[in-house]
């Protein structure tokens, strides 16, 4: 038997055993689990009954997760302002380069859509941007905490809470509003509230994002049939995607409707009348 | 509150996300943007400078293609100017060795005249001393034809330590009458 067959025989030999063990616990009565799959999406999307108590006040998970999100972020950003920042270089090195890119995007986003002002707003979106982005692949990392009631849970997405959510969506539309009255004073303040649906759809459009993922990947972990190989394609990839697609759209529609809000207004030259006496003008032939 | 929707969290929600809006916002957003904008004013610089150095290569490549452009002209004139300096240097040194040469004729013909008025005067005082000194010889001592001989014998004496010529036909005349005698 040459080296590349017993290779082959090895890896037939590591297929198979693996193939039973999936076939025995498949079969196990063990794995059934007891509550429907309503309740469980249930729980996900109203968070009744996993409520987490927080110095008395009980929350919902995802305030745990926004806590400890924005922990992470201001943590990772004292060190990078301490050690980091001091030893920029001219000619960037490759965490430098990502740092800048990442502002710059932030930056950039903000005065391609607003160019008359977006000092303020491309902190804003800067922000905003961290926060849906590693809020999002926070849940992948499955920070397990304690209910109430002494079960476990593991912690959602901030904004996957739907009061996360219509706050982040709510406080873009108040500094959309910001912008138009710094700008354009009353008449600012009537382009913003033109656009009166857009807090809710801001924040629904947040929370139905958020909460599908995690709507999909709670389907997807409830069959234990669908356990294997899938959930890398459905826990990681989607989760990727909503974090890149969610940080992408409401850091857009922010600047725009920002930009559109503080654009300076300019006076339409009025129509002059023609005097009643006055002959017609002949069109050219 | 449908939806569990609960005003107190969504205010806790928006207390944790302007507090980390602040954070980030001087933590993080505006040293990178400062340190962005800082190396962007300096490249920009940078930029400027080489585009000014630039522009003053660009004069300076055009001023000598103009001075290339007149080098023909130049060069026949300063050949012009230096053909004309060497004519005159040639003519003056040419004038200045006619002049010298002037002079040293002059001097020569001046020093053979006195060379010559010199040994004129020297060869009559000779002469006036050897005719006083035969006079006297033939006066004091011998007869006239003894005497006589005696100067012709001096005078031929004379003209070969002078280098004149001798009086040949009185003194072979002499010599045949002292013979016959």
């Amino acid at each position: 038997m040459t080296k590349k067959q017993t290779c082959i025989f090895l890896g037939v030999v590591a297929v198979v055993i693996a193939a039973l063990i999936v076939g025995i616990v498949l079969t196990d009565g063990l794995y059934v689990k007891d509550s429907t799959i309503q309740d469980t999406m249930k729980d996900a999307v109203l968070h009744e009954g996993d409520k987490i108590s927080l110095f008395g006040l009980a929350v919902n998970p995802g305030l745990i997760s926004a806590f400890v999100v924005t922990g992470i972020i201001l943590v990772f950003a004292a060190v990078v302002r301490i050690f980091v920042i001091p030893r920029f270089k001219l000619v960037p090195g490759k965490f430098q380069m990502l740092l800048e890119q990442a502002v710059g995007l932030f930056d950039g986003l903000a005065k391609s859509n607003s160019p008359h002002r977006n000092d303020f707003l491309g902190a804003y979106v800067f922000a905003a941007g961290a926060y849906i982005f590693i809020g999002t692949l926070f849940e992948l990392f499955g920070v397990p905490a304690v209910t109430a009631a002494g079960m476990s849970v593991i912690l959602p997405a901030p904004l996957s809470d739907i009061n996360g959510a219509i706050a982040l969506g709510c406080l873009s539309y108040l500094v959309i509003l910001s912008g138009g009255i710094v700008s354009n004073k009353l008449r600012g303040v009537g382009r913003t509230l033109k656009e009166f649906s857009l807090p809710i759809s801001m924040s629904f459009r947040l929370f139905g994002a958020l909460l599908s993922g995690m709507l999909v990947t709670e389907l997807v972990y409830y069959y234990l049939a669908l356990s294997f190989v899938l959930p890398v394609i459905v826990g990681v990839l989607f989760t990727v995607l909503h974090a890149l697609i969610q940080t992408y759209v409401l850091t857009m529609l922010t600047t725009l409707f920002y930009g559109e809000v503080s654009e300076p207004y300019v006076r339409k030259p009025k129509k002059q009348r023609k005097k009643k006496g006055a002959p017609e003008t002949e069109p050219a032939a | 509150m449908p939806l569990n929707i609960d005003w107190q969290q969504i205010l806790l929600h928006l207390l944790n996300f302007v507090i980390l809006f602040t954070g980030l916002w001087f933590l993080l957003y505006k040293p990178v943007r400062a340190f962005m904008q800082k190396r962007r004013e300096h490249y920009e610089k940078m930029d400027a400078e080489a585009a000014k150095k630039n522009a003053e290569a660009e004069e300076k490549r055009a001023a000598y293609e103009e001075k290339l452009a007149h080098a023909e002209n130049e060069i026949a004139e300063k050949r012009r100017q230096a053909e004309k300096q060497a004519a005159e240097y040639s003519e003056r040194q040419r004038r200045e060795t006619d002049e010298l040469a002037r002079n040293i004729v002059a001097d020569a013909r001046q020093d053979a005249a006195r060379i010559k008025a010199q040994a004129t005067k020297e060869a009559r005082a000779q002469i006036a001393s050897i005719v006083t000194d035969a006079v006297g010889k033939i006066v004091l001592e011998d007869t006239a034809s003894e005497a006589f001989d005696q100067f012709l014998d001096a005078v031929d004496a004379q003209a070969d330590a002078a280098g004149a010529p001798a009086a040949p036909d009185a003194a072979g005349a002499q010599a045949e009458n002292k013979k016959d005698e």
